[in-house]
């Protein structure tokens, strides 16, 4: 009986999930949009055009929801966390949360065509599974394979999909049309789903769900409460902090997509 | 991941957020010497962070070198971006000494999450007129950020124009920040100017 009732509570969430993106773009489009300014006013219709937030206000309303949220629920948790943790602790449990998502990115990077970061990819899994523990520790790292990022929206990305314009979800936090197809992609490309269904993977599921979010949240106490200390508009400085750093991240597999020769290749001399 | 990072080393530079700017009159700037230009302004800055003195002392202290390490009066430019055209003189100078006066606020505020901070310098990349130099920044307590600063020669000065962290530049997070403001309020300086203010007073009563 628990089985099936958890197992339409998975189905129930994925669902509810996969249809959050659409279904929030749908309600921000209906509820609050911003007013874009006359053509004629060049400079200022170009800056709307290049902010590319045409639902901020509904945005923005998401944005203070999910600041009550944290206020009140993972804040306070993350603090509690950070207590009763040493950094050393939450390195290990990051490389643990990172490690199981490892095959997600294999996957991403073969879809990319990134030969080269697949195979680091495949080499991390198959390395700190084993004698990582399970991916506890990172030697993988140490040994040259190194932890590259990537997910499902890097991937529309360097196929050519634009980033579409900016979304705040709620929970969720800063994201865009495009990065916002991570969430329902994510769901299927665990280990933990192509494993067979049972009670014991479903609550490690919850479980390892749970300590991601709150050991993520612990790493940004400091940083998030100095951003919004600081900044005259802390919506507006996530929104720029999050679209240059995923520029940024779909740049560096460009750059990392060079060719270069094997050392026996001898360059002639100049 | 990637969020945790940029958030992570966004706020570890920080006390420099708006200390940025894009300076057309830069000169090449030879990278050997603005590699030794970071360390020793790096060694200076953990120096007064980790020394002793009070508070006070220290963002004093900070607010000197800060002057003398950072074009900070081409980083306001930068940052007021294409509202320099719209603000008049006396909003320009107003808007100057306000963002040199949050400048020192931002730095006090932090001084303390920074106690114990130690850096290494890394690698140096040239970037259109100037170089970026990466360092490595630890905190006890806090997992290592990597941290990259622009240096270009400012008027026959070595000075840093912007940090890089995880791929954001922070004078264009400034510059966006700075922006919404007066985008919210019709185009209006004096927004910006009130918004200043109002966070120096902020700050300044918290301390």
């Amino acid at each position: 009986m628990r089985l099936k009732n958890m197992v339409n509570f998975k189905l129930r969430l994925k669902q509810s999930l996969s249809l959050a993106a659409p279904g929030l773009l749908l309600a921000g489009m209906l509820s609050g949009c911003a007013t874009p300014p006359p053509k004629s006013s060049v400079e200022d219709y170009q800056a709307y055009k290049q902010l590319n937030d045409p639902l901020e206000p509904t945005n923005r309303v998401f944005y203070k929801v999910n600041n009550t949220l944290d206020q009140y629920a993972m804040k306070p948790v993350a603090k509690g966390y950070v207590h009763i943790t040493t950094q050393p602790i939450r390195n290990h449990v990051s490389n643990f949360v990172a490690n199981i998502s490892e095959p997600e990115r294999l996957v991403n990077f073969m879809a990319e065509g990134q030969s080269r970061d697949a195979g680091t990819s495949l080499v991390r899994f198959l390395l700190n599974s084993t004698v990582g523990i399970g991916g506890i520790f990172d030697p993988a790292a140490a040994l040259g394979y190194p932890k590259t990022d990537t997910d499902f929206a890097m991937t529309l990305a360097i196929w050519g999909v634009p980033p579409g314009p900016y979304l705040y979800l709620p929970v969720f936090g800063p994201s865009g049309v495009r990065d916002a197809l991570n969430y329902p992609a994510e769901m299927y490309a665990t280990p933990m789903y192509a494993a067979p269904e049972t009670d014991a993977l479903d609550d490690f599921g919850y479980a390892e769900t749970g300590l991601h979010l709150i050991n993520s949240r612990a790493a940004y106490l400091q940083p998030i409460d100095q951003i919004q200390a600081t900044a005259l508009d802390p919506y507006a400085t996530f929104r720029s902090l999050y679209r240059q750093s995923r520029d940024s991240e779909v740049q560096q597999i460009y750059d990392r997509n060079k060719l270069t020769p094997p050392d026996w290749v001898q360059t002639p001399k100049q | 991941m990637y969020l945790r990072r940029f958030v992570l080393g966004a706020a570890i530079a920080a006390p420099l957020l708006a200390a940025v700017s894009g300076a057309a009159w830069a000169q090449a700037v030879s990278p050997d010497e603005a590699k030794t230009f970071i360390n020793q302004s790096g060694q200076q800055l953990v120096g007064i962070v980790n020394g002793p003195g009070s508070m006070t002392q220290k963002a004093n202290q900070l607010r000197l070198l800060v002057n003398q390490i950072v074009a900070v009066d081409q980083v306001g430019d930068y940052v007021l971006g294409r509202y320099i055209n719209v603000a008049t003189p006396a909003q320009h100078q107003q808007f100057q000494a306000l963002f040199h006066q949050l400048l020192s606020y931002n730095i006090t505020y932090q001084i303390k999450a920074y106690e114990g901070v130690s850096f290494t310098v890394n690698n140096v990349m040239p970037q259109g007129g100037g170089v970026v130099v990466d360092t490595t920044i630890t905190t006890p307590g806090h997992a290592p950020a990597d941290v990259g600063w622009v240096v270009q020669d400012v008027n026959g000065q070595m000075k840093i124009i912007d940090v890089i962290v995880a791929g954001t530049s922070l004078r264009i997070t400034t510059r966006n920040d700075y922006a919404a403001v007066i985008t919210d309020n019709g185009g209006n300086v004096s927004a910006l100017l009130s918004a200043m203010q109002n966070q120096i007073t902020k700050i300044a009563s918290a301390q």
